[in-house]
């Protein structure tokens, strides 16, 4: 009696661990005749826009059945279920490198076939296009909101001193100094949060460095210390502007600082603008594009897919995905996401910009844009703590060894990618000159 | 204690003092805590005096918008059942390996060797573990609030294990032997007599689990995730997101989390303390 | 015959229930070890295919400055954060277990850190550092303390060791204090008569007789030191200038977050060898010490 409670302990053990797996683990996928459909985005602080949307799509729809998720710290989450092997229907992420990650592992679908990719905007296709590591047949993304970064600045103090919105890079560092005459501190950085070092960087690269120079580095043609000499130096040159010690303040306390009128302007994107009212719902923002350029011609928008879908390769029901993408991608459904978080449109058509990208508008409407650098740039090399330890080190030769510290690491931790591209364009080479002219 | 007191009669004044005074570093970071958690976004400023200041009304807005925003109830009850099952089974399973092992170990190779290999255990970082881990436990269904509780039980062992073969060279083994002689099975005196001595270490064991258990954020954020269930350190990776760090909410739902626990211990203080200190001298 | 029989009774159920348990811990602890050591000889990405690369990953280990930056960081933040700790609890046990009013209270509050998780009390540092301090120190006309500490490449690691010993001391004041209630009161009483007191008393007398908690405590603590993770996460996440990049936040950061599973997988385990030993030859110095005395 006594060895055999004994023994169904033990097994008790192992069994439940099996059984009541087996109970969670199935039963999933078909629900009372509807076809599932499950999302994972990536962005949480959308998390009551797409509520609504999957709240409105349940209503409407009788034979299939949304799910989306918005969870927090998305990309440790959506990487976890993949080593699980447990995938979602769709994945909304940015267009970053996790993308292009994803895609290289070919776990995303060609969705070349989707009707409602031509009501997108070329200019973002091509953005996600550029993601690729080497060029591949087919359509694997389709943008639907895009963010853009630049300069945000505080319009009652700006209308109260009659400044102007500078077109070149001398324009701006004058525009500083008066600024710091009126006794106003011009800019605020976050740089403790070393993410944030990006946000100066990323616009600064669009002037400055081609487009496509992370392609050109892995295919071999080109540096880093060259294309970012020059983007390193005005970088750095923003820092006697800013708050002293700006390495102890988070994101966080700059959207602070700038949202109570302690700095004039903010480098950073429409992102920080939810961030900013929540402290002070009043503030009247605009923005402008980082002139980092003397030549007005050629300065651009840093704009980039900050959210785009894109169907898995395990997907077993593309229709219903097309389904509710289609439903996505309505007008009005658009606008309600438009109405909560502050961001583009990828879809063409007239929609209501939020007011703070006024000065921003034109760049979107003619195109003007490009992509942020770092969505290329692999994250474990972070790039941003090698910004910062550039910003924070004083020392004379500082620009040469970050510059060369840019090219060894990039080289190290792209090992196998850049194997991979240089191999991919000895078979290839008639899509080299198409790369090279593209920039 | 209370004996020597009794003898010398003397307190030792400067000591005391001296030790009130360092109180001060205990409290003055909670004291952040609470005021932080009880000001409204707009009275957050970078000087210190209004850093240091109480709130201008202490509302509860925060603690409702907090709960709201972690599903608090949820998490609260995730978190408990997850710290509950964890302990209750770390009583069992280590209480029983602990005896196991610990009275075979004199003259036996192979529980001397079992001995140290569960306990080196203690030296593997979680790190290397996680990612195989979580394909596992997806393999065996069980990426959910029962595999964390099956992990915990695996990662507590090591210490708890030393514990109880520690408590229990103490004990004489005698008793054990006395109830052999009346006819009981090892079974059955393990839980009539070995197990009621062992109680001070249980305290221990519970106290201790508890307290990793409760404020472990790794393990259930890397196997629960996805799963829509929180427990409550993982809800509060809520307020930890790039774009949005709200410090009032996010130090509210801190304060959530931290007064379980803090009213768990200040109930149970001397038995807590006394826990730790039996783990200790074993 | 019948204690024979007790005796293959009692071998046959402590086998019954060590077998479950060892079955349990190989499948949860060795059996991902041992996936983690495969891992290290890949270049997984933690999804999608990889493919094998030998000993790549353990050469580049040793030629990366990044880890080998992690591991200095960490063994200079363990080493001052064990003595620190070992220090002050030892101190705060004797204060605490003299003859003082409100004893039990004083050990109350003083054993509060230890039950509050690491993250929340890294964020709530994390507030002080950057605005009461500073500010505090501009008042007190201290050069050194009126900068946020963590917003620099030369004291940041030590704000990471203020709040690793704030948490980790009461753990081992307790432990010590256990330790010095073993030691009984005649042993000073016949001190007292030799006339060692003080100082002399605590050398000769008291010490000696706690070595054993002394070495629970080197070890507990250079190992939950050398783990440090959720201060990092708190307080620096890794910087300013990537100075206070822990060897576990380092695997976790580019192992799960990055896509460098493969390569972190190979310093995890290295760690690991690291840990073992390092806990294998504290021991046998504690030991060896008890031995002389």
């Amino acid at each position: 009696m006594k060895q055999k409670k004994r023994a169904s302990a033990a097994i008790c053990l192992l069994g439940t661990a099996l059984t009541v797996g087996f109970l969670s683990g199935c039963g999933a996928e078909q629900n009372n005749g509807k076809t599932r459909i499950e999302i994972v985005q990536y962005k949480p602080e959308a998390v009551k826009a797409f509520e609504a949307l999957e709240e409105k799509f349940n209503a409407t729809h009788d034979d299939i059945e949304l799910v989306i998720d918005s969870p927090n710290d998305a990309m440790t989450i959506l990487k976890t279920r993949f080593i699980r092997e447990d995938y979602p229907d769709i994945i909304g992420i940015g267009g970053d490198v996790n993308y292009s990650n994803f895609l290289d592992s070919d776990m995303l679908m060609d969705i070349s076939d989707y009707p409602g990719l031509e009501n997108i905007k070329e200019s973002y296709l091509k953005t996600a296009k550029e993601l690729e590591f080497v060029p591949e047949e087919g359509v694997y993304a389709a943008p639907y909101m895009a963010n853009a970064a630049g300069v945000l600045y505080n319009k009652e103090i700006f209308d109260e001193h009659g400044w102007t919105i500078p077109t070149t890079l001398d324009e701006f560092y004058q525009l500083c100094e008066e600024i710091q005459a009126a006794g106003i501190q011009p800019l605020y950085f976050g740089y403790k949060d070393t993410w944030t070092c990006l946000a100066p960087w990323n616009a600064i690269c669009v002037d400055l460095a081609p487009s496509d120079i992370c392609s050109q580095v892995n295919a071999g043609n080109a540096k880093f210390s060259d294309a970012y000499r020059s983007v390193a130096e005005v970088t750095k040159s923003l820092l006697p502007y800013a708050q002293p010690d700006p390495y102890a303040y988070s994101y966080n306390d700059a959207c602070t600082a700038f949202a109570r009128g302690e700095s004039a302007m903010y480098v950073i994107g429409s992102y920080a603008v939810p961030q900013i009212k929540s402290v002070n719902p009043d503030i009247q923002i605009d923005s402008f594009v980082f002139p980092a350029s003397n030549n007005p011609e050629e300065n651009i928008l840093n704009s980039g897919n900050d959210l785009q879908w894109s169907v898995m390769a395990e997907c077993e029901n593309k229709e219903a995905a097309y389904e509710v993408l289609d439903f996505l991608y309505e007008d009005e459904n658009i606008q309600t996401y438009l109405d909560d978080q502050n961001a583009v449109p990828c879809k063409k058509g007239d929609f209501e910009l939020p007011s703070m990208l006024d000065g921003m508008k034109s760049y979107i409407e003619e195109g003007k844009i490009a992509d942020y650098q770092d969505h290329h740039y692999p994250s474990e090399m972070s790039v941003d703590a090698m910004i910062q330890t550039y910003l924070m080190d004083d020392s004379e030769n500082a620009l040469d060894t970050f510059l060369d510290k840019f090219d060894t690491e990039w080289v190290r931790y792209n090992r196998d990618l850049i194997e991979k591209v240089q191999k991919y364009y000895e078979e290839h080479p008639e899509k080299q000159t198409e790369g090279g002219e593209e920039s | 204690m209370n004996k020597e007191d009794v003898k010398t009669g003397k307190t030792n004044w400067p000591v005391t003092i001296l030790l009130i005074l360092g109180c001060v570093t205990i409290f003055f970071p909670l004291y952040m805590a609470v005021i932080i958690a009880f000001k409204q976004p707009s009275e957050m400023t970078n000087d210190i005096a209004g850093a240091l200041s109480l709130p201008e009304k202490w509302s509860l807005y925060n603690f409702q918008e907090a709960m709201r925003v972690t599903d608090f109830w949820n998490s609260f009850g995730n978190s408990l059942l997850i710290t509950l099952v964890t302990v209750v089974l770390a009583i069992i399973i280590h209480g029983l390996a602990g005896y196991a092992i610990g009275r075979s170990m004199k003259n036996s190779k192979f529980y001397n060797f079992t001995y140290l290999y569960i306990v080196s255990g203690m030296f593997v970082p979680f790190a290397i573990l996680m990612m195989p881990l979580v394909k596992q436990t997806a393999q065996l269904g069980i990426a959910n609030r029962f595999g964390v509780i099956v992990l915990y039980t695996v990662f507590y062992m090591p210490l708890n294990l030393m514990l109880y073969k520690g408590y229990l060279t103490n004990i004489p083994i005698a008793l054990e032997e006395a109830a052999r002689v009346d006819g009981a099975s090892t079974w059955k005196t393990y839980w009539s007599i070995v197990f009621p001595i062992m109680k001070p270490m249980h305290a221990t064991v519970a106290v201790l689990t508890a307290m990793s258990t409760w404020n472990d954020v790794m393990t259930p954020l890397v196997i629960m995730s996805g799963t829509g269930k929180n427990t409550l350190p993982l809800a509060q990776l809520n307020f930890q997101t790039q774009f949005g760090t709200n410090y009032n909410l996010a130090f509210a739902s801190y304060l959530l989390a931290l007064i379980p626990i803090l009213l768990f211990y200040i109930v149970c203080q001397k038995q807590i303390l006394n826990g730790v200190v039996n783990g200790a001298v074993k | 015959m019948k204690t024979s029989r007790g005796a293959q009774e009692r071998k046959r159920t402590f086998l019954m229930i060590t077998i479950p348990v060892l079955v349990l811990f190989f499948c949860f602890n060795t059996l991902p070890l041992i996936k983690g050591f495969i891992y290290s000889f890949t270049n997984f990405k933690g999804y999608g295919s990889y493919e094998w690369v030998g000993l790549r990953n353990y050469v580049d280990l040793f030629q990366d400055s990044r880890v080998g930056k992690s591991y200095l960081f960490t063994f200079k933040y363990a080493l001052v954060g064990t003595i620190i700790t070992n220090v002050i609890s030892l101190v705060l046990a004797l204060g605490l277990n003299s003859k003082i009013k409100g004893k039990s209270v004083l050990r109350g509050i003083y054993f509060i850190p230890n039950v509050l998780g690491g993250l929340v009390i890294g964020y709530i540092f994390s507030f002080i550092f950057t605005y009461v301090l500073p500010v505090l120190g501009q008042k007190m006309g201290i050069e050194a303390l009126s900068s946020s500490m963590l917003s620099s490449t030369g004291k940041a690691w030590i704000a990471i060791v203020i709040v690793g010993c704030w948490q980790a001391i009461a753990m081992n004041t307790i432990i010590y204090i256990s330790g010095l209630q073993t030691v009984p009161e005649d042993v000073y009483e016949a001190g007292s008569i030799d006339g060692v007191t003080g100082w002399k008393q605590f050398k000769y007398l008291t010490f000696p007789l706690i070595i054993p908690f002394f070495g629970i405590n080197m070890v507990l603590c250079m190992k939950n030191f050398l783990m440090v993770f959720d201060q990092i996460m708190a307080l620096t996440k890794g910087g300013p200038s990537q100075s206070t990049e822990s060897i576990s936040y380092l695997i976790y950061q580019n192992g799960m977050s990055g896509g460098q599973f493969g390569f972190q997988s190979a310093n995890a385990f290295v760690f690991f060898v690291v840990i073992v030993a390092v806990s294998v030859l504290q021991m046998t110095a504690t030991n060896k010490k008890e031995e002389q005395l």
